[in-house]
C-alpha cells in the first residue's frame, strides 16, 4: 500500500487493484482503472455495491486493504453528505477553506458561487440554508481551488433542474482545462455526457456497454 | 502556516460564541447556581483539609459553597461546549485536513481557542462570585476555576472524538462534573477530606482556589497537578483526533509537492 505523485501526462489518477474489507466482509475486490485528463468518467452501482468506499479510498480518507493509487496534482473531493459547519457563513467557509487549500485568492470561489447562483447566501449561516443551497456550497468547496482530479460523490442530489444543468456546464468547463472528473451515483442519466462508465457489483468493477460505445478522447 | 493557524483559531472561536445554549448558561445558569448553593448553605465554619501543608483550615462554609457552585457550573458548561463542538465538528475538520489543512495547525488552533474560551469563561465566574465574595486572592481564585475549564475543556473534547451519542455525552459531563466538583467540598459530605479525593480532575483546582481564596498563597504541586489532568485528556483527545482526521496517502503534502 503507497501513494505517490507522479508526472504523467496520459493519467491522472491510477487506482491498482484496490481492495477494502470491513472486518471479514469483503467490500472492494481488486478494483483497477485509471482517469486521463479532461475526461469523465462514471462509476455506477446499486446501494451497498462500495461505491462510496472507493471514493474514500480514493479521497484519502479511508486506507484501502491491499492496493495502490496515483494521483498527479491537486484533488477536489465533493462528499455525497454535505459536510459544513453550520455555525459559519458561506463566506466564512470560503476563507476557512482557502487557508486550507493554501490558495491566494478567492476569485474563482466566487465566481463558482455567483455560477450556482447562492451569492445572496454569503453573509448566511449555513445551518440555515436550503438543502439545494448547501450542496452548491459543498460542491464550490470542492471546486474552488481548481483541482486537477475531482471526485464526485451523487454531485446532484437535492439540485433543481437549472442547478443541474449549470452542473453539467461547470463540468464542461472543466473537462475543457484538463480536469479529470469521477462521478460515483447508484444512477446515472445523460449517458452521453460520459467517456467511461463503469459499473460496481459486488465489490468488483466492470465496464459497462455504454462505456463501450462512448468516443474515445 | 500562520495564516492558516490564526484561520482555523479564529474561526474555532466562532463556533463556540455561536453556540447560544452554552452562552445561555454562562449568562443565567452561572448566577442562578452561585444564589442558590449559597442559599442552602449558611454561613460558618468548615474544615476543609489544604494538600499544599498537610493541614486543615477554618473557612466559612458559605462562600466555599459559592466556590463550589463556581466550578460546577463552569466546568458542566465549558465540557458541554467543547464536547458539542468536538463531536459536530468531526466530519467538517476531516474535511479541511484532506483538503490540506495541517493537522499540527488544526490541532493548534483547537488547543488555543480552547484556552481562550477557558480563560474568558472562568474570568466572568470570577467577576460573578465577587458581588457575593471577596476573596483574599482573586487571581489565584481564577487561576483554579481556569484550570478546572482547562480541565474539562480537553475532557469534553475526549468525549467529543470517543461518545457518538450526544445525550451520552451531555449525561457523562453532568456526572462527572457534579460528583467530582461537589465532593471536594466539604460540607455535608460523607466524603469530607478524603484521601481519594485527590485523584479527581477538580482536586487541584479546587485546592488552588482555597488556598489562593482563603489565604493568599499560592502551591506550585496543585497547578501542576491541575495541568497534568488538562495534558492527559489533552494529548489522548488530540492523538484520536488526529488519527480520525490524518489522510491515508498524505495527500496534503503530496499536492504541495505537485502544485
Amino acid at each position: 500500500m503507497k501513494a505517490s505523485v507522479v508526472f504523467m501526462a496520459d493519467v491522472l489518477l491510477d487506482a491498482r487493484h484496490i481492495s477494502r474489507s470491513f472486518g471479514r466482509r469483503p467490500i472492494l475486490r481488486d478494483v483497477s482503472f485509471t482517469i486521463g485528463p479532461g475526461t469523465l468518467t462514471g462509476i455506477v452501482g446499486e446501494n451497498g455495491a462500495g461505491k462510496s468506499t472507493l471514493l474514500r479510498i480514493l479521497a484519502g480518507e479511508l486506507r484501502p486493504s491491499a492496493g495502490e493509487v496515483t494521483l498527479h496534482g491537486a484533488l477536489g473531493y465533493c462528499p455525497q453528505t454535505v459536510v459544513l459547519n453550520d455555525a459559519l457563513t458561506v463566506e466564512q467557509h470560503l476563507h476557512y477553506f482557502r487557508a486550507a487549500y493554501n490558495i491566494a485568492s478567492l476569485d474563482r470561489a466566487y465566481a463558482l458561487v455567483e455560477r450556482l447562483d447562492f451569492a445572496k447566501y454569503r453573509k448566511t449561516l449555513t445551518g440555515v440554508l436550503s438543502g439545494g443551497t448547501r450542496q452548491k456550497l459543498n460542491l464550490t468547496l470542492a471546486l474552488m481551488h481548481d483541482p486537477t482530479v475531482l471526485l464526485l460523490d451523487e454531485p446532484y442530489q437535492g439540485f433543481d433542474w437549472e442547478t443541474y444543468l449549470r452542473f453539467w456546464d461547470l463540468t464542461g468547463e472543466l473537462r475543457e482545462r484538463g480536469c479529470a472528473l469521477l462521478v460515483i451515483s447508484h444512477l446515472i442519466f445523460d449517458q452521453q455526457r460520459f467517456d467511461q462508465i463503469l459499473a460496481l457489483e459486488h465489490g468488483e468493477l466492470h465496464p459497462t456497454a455504454a462505456s463501450e460505445a462512448a468516443p474515445a478522447r | 502556516m500562520r495564516t492558516a493557524y490564526l484561520t482555523a483559531t479564529r474561526y474555532t472561536l466562532l463556533e463556540l460564541a455561536r453556540n447560544r445554549l452554552a452562552i445561555g448558561l454562562l449568562a443565567l445558569f452561572l448566577p442562578i447556581w452561585y444564589v442558590l448553593l449559597g442559599e442552602a448553605v449558611g454561613t460558618g465554619d468548615a474544615e476543609f483539609k489544604l494538600k499544599s501543608t498537610g493541614t486543615f483550615v477554618y473557612v466559612d462554609a458559605h462562600t466555599l459553597t459559592l466556590l463550589t457552585a463556581g466550578f460546577n457550573a463552569i466546568t458542566l458548561i465549558i465540557g458541554f461546549l467543547i464536547f458539542a463542538s468536538t463531536r459536530k465538528g468531526g466530519d467538517f475538520d476531516r474535511r479541511l485536513v484532506l483538503s490540506g489543512l495541517s493537522q499540527p495547525v488544526m490541532v493548534l488552533a483547537k488547543l488555543s481557542a480552547l484556552v481562550v474560551t477557558a480563560a474568558a469563561v472562568s474570568l466572568y465566574a470570577v467577576l460573578i462570585l465577587l458581588v457575593f465574595w471577596r476573596p483574599e486572592n482573586l487571581a489565584l481564585v481564577w487561576m483554579g476555576l481556569f484550570s478546572a475549564a482547562l480541565i474539562y475543556g480537553t475532557f469534553g473534547m475526549l468525549l467529543g472524538v470517543l461518545v457518538r451519542s450526544e445525550l451520552a455525552g451531555f449525561f457523562i459531563i453532568i456526572m462527572v462534573s457534579l460528583l467530582d466538583t461537589l465532593f471536594q467540598n466539604p460540607v455535608d459530605n460523607p466524603a469530607a477530606n478524603k484521601d481519594f479525593l485527590a485523584w479527581f480532575p477538580s482536586f487541584g483546582p479546587t485546592q488552588l482556589a482555597v488556598a489562593g481564596g482563603y489565604l493568599n498563597t499560592m502551591s506550585g504541586r496543585m497547578l501542576a497537578l491541575s495541568l497534568a489532568w488538562f495534558v492527559g485528556f489533552g494529548v489522548l483527545a488530540l492523538l484520536i483526533f488526529w488519527r480520525r482526521t490524518r489522510a491515508w496517502n498524505a495527500r496534503g503534502r503530496a499536492q504541495q509537492r505537485a502544485g
